[in-house]
């Protein structure tokens, strides 16, 4: 192929390129109206109970920032960022922080729950996934499993495996609040 | 069969089909390192340094992005949570150390950017795959009959195609006589996957709208493509063994 026949090659591919974006434009295909634990998406919604009865819907709590996250009393990750979910739960609260702490309950002792609550200090609800729907919802397979859900429902950041460092979701939930 | 793969690759371990990857890579531009003048010496040294920037400088660029979260615990940023990354500074401290490896070795660029091309290549089908384990860069819902279940949808097997346009690039890489214009491997790689890309954002669900609906990554690897057409001209157009005979014949003076 010689000079003028390569410019010519390179001319049309780009020609063609520029013709392929503007024909593939999306035409308002958005990933946002399906539910799916993943970024961009709706999270999945459940409703759960905590130990004492008490029930949490997600959907319900929509206009605030939620972090779910799923967790089991084994889980040595799951045990370590407890306390900077803690943390940053007692510091962001007040500015509509929520923190859905699901217990993978499918997979731990009921009864190690209520002392690794009472340890740990955990003042944010701690829900009981007895049945295991809301870990095949969020199709977990690793714990814990953190979920940063924006103020629309949307899941904004999605965190397998841990710990969860302060700084990191510091800077998530601050992501989240916005 | 998908759901074994994803099963066992499932994120974080998804990160192992790219470490993977680049080992393989690695070894085969060992292999044909020597080939574009490059000693393999000075690509595992120069993979080696960038690999190491890449990772501090992933994490030196997040500390400095945000700041004042690591104000307040500080110690965030020895953390071995692989969140805590920002893969452009990374990318940008990576070229930053190889560029100057390379000056106070007097590794020409071209040469090097050739030598390093199979490694490139081989990192982007472990990207693919990566992506496929992670269920990242998913592709828009489909009726198509090779349509995959992924996030309550079927959907087009974007990192299928990005896997498959690899191993292509890959391939045709390979295919091409070592001796070629010093930058030319380089050039011809970058110029496929920038097409690649091009071609599959088209149907990828997590590309980034800029006006009127257009793909920001689609106009990027536009932009990339015409760059390497342009350089692809402009690069010497002798080939090495003919450089060396000139330079013999024109002697010293």
């Amino acid at each position: 192929m010689n000079r003028t026949q390569r410019i010519i090659f390179y001319i049309l591919v780009l020609i063609a390129g520029a013709t392929w974006i503007f024909l593939s434009a999306d035409t308002g295909a958005s990933t946002a109206s399906l539910p799916a634990p993943q970024t961009g998406f709706l999270a999945p919604d459940f409703t759960l109970k905590t130990a004492t009865g008490e029930g949490y819907t997600l959907s319900a709590l929509q206009g605030q920032a939620v972090l779910v996250n799923i967790w089991a009393t084994w889980c040595p990750p799951c045990r370590s960022e407890m306390p900077a979910i803690q943390a940053m739960y007692d510091e962001y609260k007040e500015q509509g922080l929520i923190v859905l702490a699901v217990n993978s309950t499918v997979q731990d002792n009921p009864l190690d729950i209520a002392p690794f609550t009472q340890e740990y200090g955990l003042t944010f609800p701690i829900l009981l996934d007895e049945t295991g729907d809301v870990s095949r919802a969020y199709q977990v397979r690793s714990l814990p499993s953190s979920y940063f859900i924006n103020r629309q429902g949307i899941i904004t950041e999605v965190v397998i495996g841990g710990p969860m460092s302060e700084a990191l979701l510091r800077t998530r939930i601050e992501e989240t609040l916005k | 069969m998908l759901e074994t793969f994803q099963n066992f690759f499932a994120p974080p371990r998804h990160m192992i089909l790219l470490v993977i990857a680049a080992w393989l890579g690695l070894t085969l531009a060992e292999r044909r390192a020597e080939n574009h003048g490059i000693s393999k010496d000075d690509l595992n040294n120069i993979t080696f340094y960038g690999l190491i920037a890449f990772v501090i400088g992933g994490r030196i660029s997040y500390v400095l992005q945000n700041l004042s979260a690591f104000s307040k615990s500080p110690l965030g940023i020895l953390s071995i949570n692989p969140d805590l990354f920002d893969p452009l500074g990374a990318l940008a401290a990576a070229c930053i150390v190889a560029l100057v490896y390379g000056q106070r070795k007097q590794l020409t660029l071209w040469n090097t950017l050739d030598a390093l091309t199979p490694f490139l290549a081989v990192f982007a089908i472990g990207s693919g795959l990566s992506h496929l384990a992670a269920g990242t860069a998913f592709g828009q819902p489909t009726e198509l009959p090779w349509g995959i279940e992924m996030w309550n949808a079927t959907r087009h097997p974007t990192q299928m195609y990005e896997t498959l346009a690899s191993l292509l690039t890959l391939g045709l890489i390979l295919l091409f006589k070592p001796h070629q214009r010093p930058g030319f491997l380089f050039l011809i790689f970058t110029a496929q996957a920038s097409f690649w890309q091009l071609v599959i954002h088209a149907f990828r669900a997590d590309s980034t709208m800029i006006v009127n609906g257009l793909r920001q990554e689609q106009i990027l690897a536009w932009v990339v493509l015409a760059f390497s057409f342009i350089c692809l001209e402009l690069i010497d157009p002798r080939p090495p063994m003919k450089k060396l005979i000139d330079s013999k014949y024109k002697g010293p003076g």
